[in-house]
């Protein structure tokens, strides 16, 4: 069964399906978490999730992804304890790193944080091609032409290169979107 | 000490069920053997406190089951299959366990975490919710397992557990067994003698309502060894090997 | 990891963090997903009674159908028997006494399937027992009030029977529960019967016939004892197979 078949399943009741669900999406989703909370947190938040998607199978819509979805609500719960728990809580590397400056809601920001890391690391190993052409592009901000010299290629091979580092980013970042951008996977 | 019994005695009318058993059991898995009538079931009665003994004393938990409060406290602590358990078909798995969690007297808050936990230990997570009526005999006799072991009881009764079991539940069984007898007293009654060498720490043997063996599993098979008695594994000759002197030695007596 | 993701598969795919146990947390959801949440009636009466069990007991007596609908039977025949006046008082009395056997068959070692275990309980199986015979009267009672505006017959026996002896149930399970023995609750439902009874008597113009006439007190409480002695036999520990 699909996960989206999965999710019907638990709309209308079925507990083993959500059974089901848990053994397949658990393990990521408590990767993701656990970049994010404590241990023990992270066990809180997965059970809130997994109780929320029990009870709010019904309003997930089929054109949207499932992990989305699930990261969706695991979302809310991990930043519904952050805020409880006060910024003292927040201090895992990816917040350290800015600095301690965080703009607006620093659940949020440290959930984009983890979001952030997961799309950048979808690029490959550092110092693959597809994350080293980002990286100089994007985060260095040079031209192409120059990114050209540093890597040794052709300006062509740089721009087919920029164009699938955006793909793959596009691609980690939309797990995180419940149905954002209709249709695709 | 969880079990003490000291001449413990069951008569039905003339007949004499359970003559003059005295036992002692702390935590370990214990294994009741003997052939069909031979008193076992009579006596893990006694011990689930469901029947009264006609004589001799019982001890369970450190106390005496024959006043209703000591009895309530030992029927909170305790875990019983019997041999003969029904269901109520209409009942789901999930209902089945939590209704018998509750007659323990578990406080209610601990119950359902309980309840999934013992749905799960003995496999049947992925039938939480279907009805009775809808399970083969080997899952009836898991969910009865679920109900016995939902109070993570200090003195765990099981008369025929493993009926209907398939080999590989069996396997799960056993280790169930053996994680409980790491601080609980197990008794398992079975006439499986297989069964028992494996996971048991202990074993007791019993013919016509007496005990004629206690030891270990090793014991047992060397009581076999080179007796020429019947049996194709080693626990199993023991086994014939005692019950055949205990029987002649009564035929020798009378 | 290059195409993977797009394949649909997770970017972050694998076993878990090593230090979150996913069993506890599964084991979490599963309480919530599988428990019965106790309704209005079960909850208050698990607080009446002292005992959540009790109050599981109560609600799920109905879904015990085969027992269930062997009482109903039961006590509705005594109820038209002690409902048609014939002029005797036996019969009236006899028939707590055939209800009370009826609903200890019904859910005792006669039916229910999981007895042997009942009996193993913390709960003592014969508060069950009383529950349950507040619940099957108790329930019939409210049908029979419906079925009142109907029936005239239907009526008769709901006022004259079901209502009056769901008020004899809950006086015993009150006795009991407070003096921790069902037999006290049986005894003390039997002598409510009696009571009410003499009650019905004296307002039918025997007063004097009722409270003077002493021939009458031996054989009404001889029949009290008769009502807790049934139902005492019925679900005694049973002597069993050896």
């Amino acid at each position: 069964m699909n996960d989206d078949a999965l999710i019907a399943a638990v709309a209308r009741g079925d507990d083993t399906a959500l059974r089901e669900l848990f053994s397949r999406h658990a393990p990521w989703l408590a990767g993701r978490l656990r970049a994010v909370l404590p241990a023990a947190e992270v066990e809180d938040v997965l059970q809130e999730t997994f109780l929320g998607v029990w009870r709010g199978a019904a309003g997930y819509r089929p054109e949207g992804s499932p992990g989305g979805w699930l990261w969706g609500i695991a979302r809310r719960q991990a930043a519904l304890w952050l805020r409880r728990r006060g910024p003292a809580e927040l201090l895992l590397p990816a917040v350290i790193a800015a600095d301690g400056r965080y703009p607006g809601d620093p659940a949020e920001a440290a959930l984009s944080r983890a979001e952030l890391a997961q799309a950048v690391s979808a690029l490959g190993p550092e110092g693959g091609a597809a994350r080293e052409t980002w990286r100089l592009m994007y985060v260095e901000d040079k031209s192409v032409a120059e990114v050209a010299k540093l890597m040794g290629v052709s300006a062509g091979t740089v721009k087919s290169r920029a164009h699938r580092a955006r793909q793959l980013m596009r691609a980690a970042l939309r797990h995180h979107e419940p149905a954002a951008e209709g249709g695709g996977r | 000490m969880n079990v003490e019994l000291t001449e413990l005695t069951r008569r039905f009318g003339h007949t004499q069920a359970v003559a003059g058993v005295t036992l002692e059991a702390g935590p370990g898995v214990f294994g009741l053997l003997g052939p069909n009538g031979a008193g076992k079931t009579s006596l893990l009665r006694m011990m689930a406190t469901v029947l009264p003994p006609t004589a001799g004393r019982l001890r369970l938990l450190g106390r005496d089951p024959g006043g209703f409060g000591p009895r309530r406290e030992i029927r909170r602590r305790l875990g019983y299959l019997p041999q003969n358990l029904g269901y109520y078909p209409g009942f789901t798995v999930a209902d089945f366990v939590e209704y018998f969690a509750l007659l323990k007297d578990m406080p209610p808050r601990r119950v359902p975490r309980a309840v999934a936990a013992a749905i799960e230990h003995v496999g049947l997570g992925d039938r939480a919710r279907a009805k009775l009526r809808t399970l083969s005999g080997g899952m009836l006799r898991r969910a009865g397992i679920a109900q016995a072991i939902v109070n993570e009881p200090e003195l765990l009764l099981l008369d025929e557990p493993t009926a209907g079991l398939d080999p590989e539940q069996r396997v799960a069984f056993r280790a169930l067994l053996r994680e409980f007898g790491q601080r609980s007293t197990v008794i398992v009654s079975t006439h499986l003698v297989e069964d028992v060498g494996v996971a048991c720490t202990e074993v007791a043997l019993m013919d016509a309502g007496r005990l004629v063996f206690h030891g270990t599993p090793g014991e047992l098979v060397t009581r076999g060894e080179g007796s020429g008695a019947a049996g194709d594994a080693p626990l199993e000759r023991g086994y014939s090997a005692v019950l055949a002197a205990a029987r002649s030695g009564a035929a020798a007596r009378s | 990891m290059t195409g993977n993701e797009l394949a649909g598969g997770y970017p972050d795919a694998g076993p878990g963090p090593a230090d979150v146990d996913l069993d506890r947390v599964w084991l979490g959801v599963a309480a919530q997903v599988w428990r019965r949440r106790p309704g209005p009636v079960e909850r208050v009466t698990g607080r009446l009674l002292r005992s959540p069990g009790l109050g599981r007991a109560l609600v799920t007596t109905p879904s015990l159908l085969f027992g269930w609908l062997i009482a109903t039977v039961v006590i509705l025949l005594a109820g038209i028997g002690a409902t048609v006046s014939t002029g005797e008082p036996w019969v009236a009395l006899l028939a707590p006494a055939v209800a009370a056997a009826g609903i200890a068959y019904a859910y005792g070692p006669g039916i229910d399937q999981a007895w042997e275990l009942s009996q193993s309980m913390a709960v003592s199986d014969r508060m069950v027992l009383l529950v349950r015979a507040l619940a099957v009267f108790g329930l019939n009672a409210a049908l029979g009030m419906a079925a009142s505006a109907a029936s005239g017959a239907a009526a008769a026996v709901t006022f004259g029977w079901l209502v009056p002896m769901t008020a004899v149930c809950a006086l015993a399970l009150a006795a009991a529960t407070v003096t921790r023995s069902p037999t006290v609750g049986v005894v003390a439902g039997a002598a409510g019967w009696v009571i009410a009874l003499l009650a019905g008597q004296a307002a039918e113009g025997q007063v004097t016939a009722a409270v003077t006439d002493s021939v009458f007190v031996v054989p009404y409480l001889a029949f009290a004892a008769c009502c807790g002695a049934v139902v005492w036999l019925a679900t005694r520990i049973p002597r069993g197979t050896p």
